[in-house]
């Protein structure tokens, strides 16, 4: 019995070693390295204390700022995504009833397309002045919705966030289609014969019996929102200006300028950052529906 | 066995000393130069000339030739690990020269060489770190300059002249517009073109305020306190709003340039002095000479701005070939190899040593030639630590444009990230 009991715990070592020698210490030796002056302009690396974090934390700096939009881009997109990518999954799963593959496998294309493609596609969608968007909308007479999408400081964000949205919907249908596919059909069924509604049976059976699924996609989308780098960065790079920077962008510019303590104190922050709120969001849709 | 470990030790000792280009009597006499670069910076008429050498001296040149993206950190690590090749190239510049490549610790000191009185003072000063000359700069750095490049016609239809200052610049810009002309095409997207604006214009600060590049450059002086840079942003600033760029400016990118200045719909393009060649070489009917050129009148400059810097090549300190080298950058100075070298590359118009015939149109000649006391260098490539912040300074300069940041908030920006750049690179101005 003994044996038995530990070959299970023997069984993980190998996998433990390896996770740690090459996630775990990695991982350290970076946090380690947010306290130090590491940079590409000498070859000295000195500890500096919290110096790195108080340039962060200043005032005079941006990075506030850069994380304010990481926010925003996060909360916006989850809502936009799971919202969106059931409406599609409900859609496709009762609502469509010819060509449905067809439709999921269109649903689902952008997501495989390279983002940087993505980036150059609509940077030459929304151009102001010869953009398919604003062309279209002149031709239909509405000049006055025409925009400076990616270049106005107030809207380019949001573009990005609309943009991102496009792309990764058919990620989040997929979960919830496949989620809402585990359903039986009989708890439909019997609620219809009680008489229950279309809104009723969405509430009382699909919400809560989809509940472990836009967990996952909802965890999976924090992580990806708060982590968001290469859209931003194929779109508007930040810009115009500062306008739609985000923790990445400023990680990435810290280590390209050569100031490798600075980049990887930003990094540690946003680590920080995603341990705690992915631990929360678990937490808090994990806990058991209240009972009626 | 005492004659066969004799033998042994006669041949290693023979084969080491072959290995190690010492020529026992036996060897032929053969060096081979290793030159690593940038694959940029090997122009072919430098190989057709490195034949040559080898006919004449029996010295070849190994080119180890490096992708761009990855040369730097090539080179250090060559450097820093004490392997470098005989030659290593490198840019030029006083930030360059000491903080990437240490050249005082890693070049030879080359300020007796022939060639090194002749090269252009402007340009043998970028090589240069406490009076010494470490590198050959074997490029165009004097034909590129970056001007504001005008379309004939369209001035001439509203009759309009090459502007001698600020005022009569925007009063041209005005007219323009109001004719319903495009004033000028500055592609801003980029996040690069429009920073041009402001070091581009070093001669013009330096001369209103003589020795300020050495202040910055020990930190005795910020560039926040300097009126001359505030009063260039400003006006960059109501161009913008006066919208002389256009109305896309933002999103305008610098590939569609040639495309923007074709239909003469935008009278004028802030670009390299070969940018007419440009438009002919994307556009037949256009003619080079359709085009002229004007320095960038901001704060009411008329100095040529010179960028000197440009890809050199230095010989490693720790090379066994020093004197085979010295010879290499002696030949290719010769004023036939000079020649032979500018004629060969299509791209350049002219080399920084005198005596070369240079290819510029008779029109951009006559510039060059009007501004020939009138010049100086840019301040990316005079001050420490700006040409490393470029794409923020761009950053800095859009927010201003968006209204996020002001002119001040822009120079004190770019005084710490100096600060930043400065400490980390440990320097005694900045850590007294």
């Amino acid at each position: 019995m003994q044996l038995n009991a530990r070959y299970p715990q023997l069984f993980t070592w190998p996998a433990l070693v390896l996770y740690t020698a090459f996630f775990i210490l990695p991982s350290l030796g970076g946090i380690v390295y947010a306290f130090t002056d590491w940079s590409s302009y000498s070859d000295e690396v000195n500890f500096v204390g919290l110096k790195n974090f108080r340039k962060l934390f200043s005032v005079d700096e941006n990075y506030f700022a850069y994380f304010w939009n990481t926010f925003i881009f996060t909360g916006v997109t989850i809502v936009l995504k799971t919202v969106f990518g059931l409406a599609l999954a409900l859609l496709l799963d009762k609502g469509v009833k010819s060509f449905v593959n067809f439709y999921r496998a269109l649903i689902y294309v952008p997501v495989v397309l390279p983002m940087l493609v993505v980036g150059l596609i609509f940077r030459s969608i929304l151009h102001p002045s010869h953009g398919l968007l604003n062309v279209t909308l002149r031709a239909v007479g509405l000049d006055v919705l025409t925009q400076h999408w990616l270049t106005d400081p107030h809207l380019a964000l949001f573009s990005v966030m609309v943009i991102d949205t496009w792309k990764g919907v058919g990620y989040i249908m997929v979960i919830l289609l496949a989620g809402l596919q585990t359903i039986p059909k009989e708890y439909y069924e019997a609620a219809e014969v009680d008489g229950a509604g279309a809104l009723a049976r969405f509430r009382f059976i699909t919400l809560p019996m989809l509940m472990p699924a836009i967990m996952v996609v909802t965890v999976l989308n924090v992580l990806y929102g708060l982590r968001v780098f290469d859209i931003v960065y194929a779109t508007t790079n930040g810009g115009p200006g500062y306008a739609s920077e985000v923790a990445q962008t400023g990680i990435f510019k810290a280590f390209s300028e050569g100031q490798y303590g600075l980049g990887t104190a930003l990094s540690s922050v946003l680590f920080v950052i995603l341990l705690f709120v992915g631990y929360g969001v678990i937490r808090l849709l994990e806990r058991p529906p209240a009972r009626v | 066995m005492k004659k066969l470990m004799l033998l042994n030790a006669v041949s290693a000792i023979a084969l080491t000393a072959t290995m190690f280009g010492v020529s026992p009597g036996f060897a032929a006499d053969k060096v081979t130069l290793t030159y690593l670069a940038d694959s940029n910076w090997v122009k072919a008429p430098e190989k057709e000339l490195a034949k040559k050498f080898e006919e004449q001296t029996g010295i070849a040149i190994d080119f180890q030739i490096v992708p761009s993206d990855q040369y730097t950190n090539v080179l250090k690590t060559k450097l820093n690990s004490g392997e470098a090749t005989d030659i290593f190239g490198g840019q030029s510049g006083v930030t360059d020269l000491t903080l990437n490549y240490n050249v005082e610790k890693n070049a030879v000191d080359l300020s007796g060489e022939a060639w090194a009185k002749q090269e252009d003072p402007l340009v043998a000063a970028q090589s240069t770190v406490n009076g010494k000359l470490y590198g050959l700069t074997y490029w165009d750095t004097l034909g590129y300059v970056w001007v504001v490049n005008y379309n004939k016609a369209t001035f001439k239809k509203f009759g309009l002249e090459p502007p001698k200052t600020y005022a009569e610049f925007k009063a041209l810009c005005q007219k323009l517009k109001d004719g319903g002309v495009q004033p000028l095409y500055e592609p801003i997207s980029d996040g690069w073109h429009h920073v041009l604006w402001f070091p581009e214009l070093g001669p013009r600060y330096e001369q209103a305020s003589p020795g300020l590049a050495d202040k910055l450059n020990t930190n005795k002086e910020k560039f926040a306190d300097d009126k001359t840079m505030l009063t260039d942003l400003t006006e960059l600033k109501e161009m913008f709003d006066l919208g002389f760029f256009g109305e896309n400016a933002l999103s305008d990118t610098f590939a569609d340039r040639t495309k923007a200045m074709s239909d003469g719909k935008i009278a004028m393009f802030m670009a390299q002095s070969a940018f007419p060649q440009d438009l002919h070489k994307d556009y037949p009917n256009i003619s080079a000479d359709d085009f002229g050129a004007f320095v960038m009148p901001l704060a009411d400059n008329q100095l040529l701005n010179i960028n000197p810097a440009g890809p050199t090549h230095f010989i490693y300190s720790g090379s066994k070939h020093v004197a085979e080298a010295k010879q290499y950058l002696d030949f290719l100075t010769k004023p036939e190899n000079l020649q032979t070298y500018l004629d060969g590359e299509p791209q350049f118009f002219t080399l920084p040593f005198p005596g070369v015939k240079a290819k510029f149109s008779p029109d951009l000649q006559a510039f060059m030639d009007a501004h020939k006391d009138a010049r100086g260098v840019v301040y990316q490539t005079q001050i420490n630590y700006v040409n490393s912040q470029w794409m923020d300074i761009g950053k800095d300069i859009t927010a201003m444009f968006t209204g996020a940041q002001t002119p001040e908030d822009v120079l004190k920006n770019l005084d710490k990230r100096r600060a930043d750049f400065a400490d980390a690179a440990k320097d005694p101005a900045w850590n007294k």
